[in-house]
């Protein structure tokens, strides 16, 4: 009966399962092999090269791969520390019931379900050199005389994508962390203020550890996600100019839709998994938490 | 008073986040009713000296929009709907299965394709399925759309089961319900909100989708809309104009669905990603 039982469960999880292992793990695998691999649009010999692709990326004179990693690690943990920090304060801040939280939550939380594209196709209106409403914010504030070439200039183009994308993933952070506040018992309060306990120290003593699983787990997926995640940058500069932009998503996108280079495409997809994998396996170990199962 | 201060603040904090949130979304829309001489003119307006529908008028006529958004409307909720019922099948396997090893294991198989970059999968997926004249159809976008959204909402709807308590089920046995009045009698009820959940969740995850679709889809006729989006970036520029309008419409669904299902969104993604 047990056994029988446990076989029909195991028909349910077949469809996930064959969609998975044809559209996913075996494509995986081949990407993998492809990274090893001459392949690409004008030369269809293809055979195995070893290594050449990740030395031709890693010693590449048009894109420095150096300013490629440092650019990809300013993105991930800039983005990553503002969505986090505006997106917790969200979350505190709408942690007691206010009239019309409900609709004001549909209003602050909407950006997560616009795609990371229109995001950053509006952020580029908004950045415009000549008619964004940013310069002209700014300018009428008197904080600058001339318009910013935001996305033009190699020196701000990073600062208004970074923007784009911590606007776009405060909504994720304060929805986590809102739902996490939400479930600590009110009595802890209760018995912090008994005992004198200041605003402050319940936030360190009380409120972050208690949700300190939801931060690791949160922060971790966001990362993994921020650095997976090129649309906006596609949207907004396509990793110019001069290359200011480029992470290596962006790159891995250049290198397969305007290159047509799939191994070197292939490569830097095993680059960015390694990347994370050991980044996970050293995020975990240093915030030592067992609580964190999957 | 202290306190008083301290409310006013929250409020006035709270309303620069509202403010935040809504004003690029009303740039847009305040672009999109402009007409092209006003977007291009200094100084800048706020307000449009004469609201036109121009923009959306040319994007509807000439830019073909109806049909990518037949398109993107057909795809989305196929694949949803396809993507609702493998995860709830799974999802509930998951739930069910008594052996803690083998539910691990298929768990971390799901996380693990959460870590791959889509783009390491698009060529070989490119080159397998041109194999099969698999290429520019929108049976493709729906088959990899599902399966893009699979892992993750498998794993949302196994916190969903997880809450439902088996005894219930266990007394449905004892009544005589065979397996399949179990599920459609018991279990599926109960677990609606989790259904519309993984549902919106997936909807809205698939109505954004763009890289997929550009490389998978070639012909005008079959585009989506983030394609039709993608493919008013020309060399020469963007006009905003027509980009606005389209990017208006392109926004209305996931508004309406997020509007409408912004409850079961918000605890499908606390229930998928923190407790798994």
């Amino acid at each position: 009966m047990e056994k029988k039982y446990n076989l029909r469960l195991l028909y349910m999880l077949i469809p996930a399962f064959v969609l998975l292992i044809l559209f996913t793990y075996i494509p995986i695998v081949r990407g993998g092999i492809m990274a090893f691999q001459y392949y690409n649009m004008f030369n269809l010999n293809i055979r195995f090269c070893g290594l050449e692709n990740f030395k031709a990326i890693i010693f590449d004179k048009n894109f420095n791969f150096w300013r490629i990693l440092s650019n990809t690690a300013v993105w991930v943990f800039v983005s990553l520390v503002f969505q986090f920090v505006l997106g917790f304060i969200l979350a505190l801040l709408m942690r007691k019931p206010f009239k019309g939280r409900g609709i004001y939550s549909a209003f602050v939380f909407y950006p997560w379900a616009v795609s990371g594209f229109a995001i950053g196709l509006v952020w580029s209106w908004m950045f415009n050199g000549q008619f964004g409403i940013v310069n002209d914010l700014l300018r009428r504030i008197g904080l600058i005389h001339q318009n910013i070439g935001f996305l033009s200039d190699p020196k701000f183009a990073m600062m208004s994508v970074i923007i784009a994308n911590i606007w776009y993933g405060v909504p994720f952070f304060a929805i986590m962390l809102l739902a996490a506040l939400q479930s600590i018992p009110q009595e802890l309060y209760e018995a912090a203020e008994i005992d004198g306990a200041s605003g402050i120290q319940k936030l360190f003593k009380i409120t972050i550890p208690y949700i300190k699983p939801t931060i690791i787990s949160t922060t971790l997926l966001r990362t993994m996600w921020i650095m997976n995640f090129p649309d906006i940058i596609y949207a907004m500069t396509r990793g110019g100019p001069a290359n200011s932009t480029n992470i290596l998503a962006t790159h891995l996108i250049n290198k397969v839709y305007q290159f047509y280079d799939y191994g070197q495409g292939a490569a830097l997809g095993m680059i960015i998994m390694s990347i994370l994998f050991i980044y996970a396996l050293f995020y975990l170990r240093i915030s030592a938490s067992k609580e964190v199962t999957l | 008073m202290k306190k008083m201060i301290l409310k006013i603040l929250k409020f006035v904090v709270l309303g620069i986040y509202l403010v935040a949130a809504i004003l690029p979304f009303y740039w847009v829309l305040i672009t999109s009713l402009k007409g092209p001489k006003e977007i291009y003119t200094f100084p800048i307006r706020y307000f449009p000296s004469k609201v036109t529908f121009e923009s959306y008028r040319q994007l509807f006529s000439f830019a073909n929009f109806g049909v990518y958004f037949k398109n993107s409307l057909l795809v989305s909720l196929s694949a949803a709907l396809g993507a609702m019922i493998v995860s709830i099948l799974a999802g509930y396997a998951l739930s069910r299965h008594r052996q803690r090893r083998f539910k691990s294991g298929v768990l971390l198989a799901f996380y693990f394709t959460q870590m791959i970059p889509p783009f390491v999968l698009m060529t070989p997926l490119f080159t397998m399925l041109s194999k099969f004249q698999m290429i520019d159809k929108l049976s493709t976008l729906f088959i990899l759309y599902i399966t893009m959204v699979t892992a993750f909402s498998s794993i949302m709807s196994k916190s969903f089961f997880d809450n439902i308590p088996i005894s219930l089920e266990e007394a449905g046995y004892i009544d005589g319900c065979n397996t399949m009045q179990v599920l459609f009698k018991i279990v599926f009820p109960l677990s609606l909100p989790g259904m519309a959940a993984i549902f919106s969740f997936a909807f809205v995850n698939i109505w954004n989708e763009l890289f997929l679709a550009v490389m998978f889809i070639m012909s005008d006729e079959k585009r989506t809309i983030p394609v039709a989006l993608n493919s008013f970036i020309s060399k020469a520029g963007i006009s905003w104009d027509i980009m606005s309008a389209g990017l208006v419409i392109a926004l209305l669904p996931t508004m309406a669905v997020f509007a409408f299902a912004q409850k079961y969104i918000v605890s499908g993604l606390t229930k998928g990603a923190v407790k798994g």
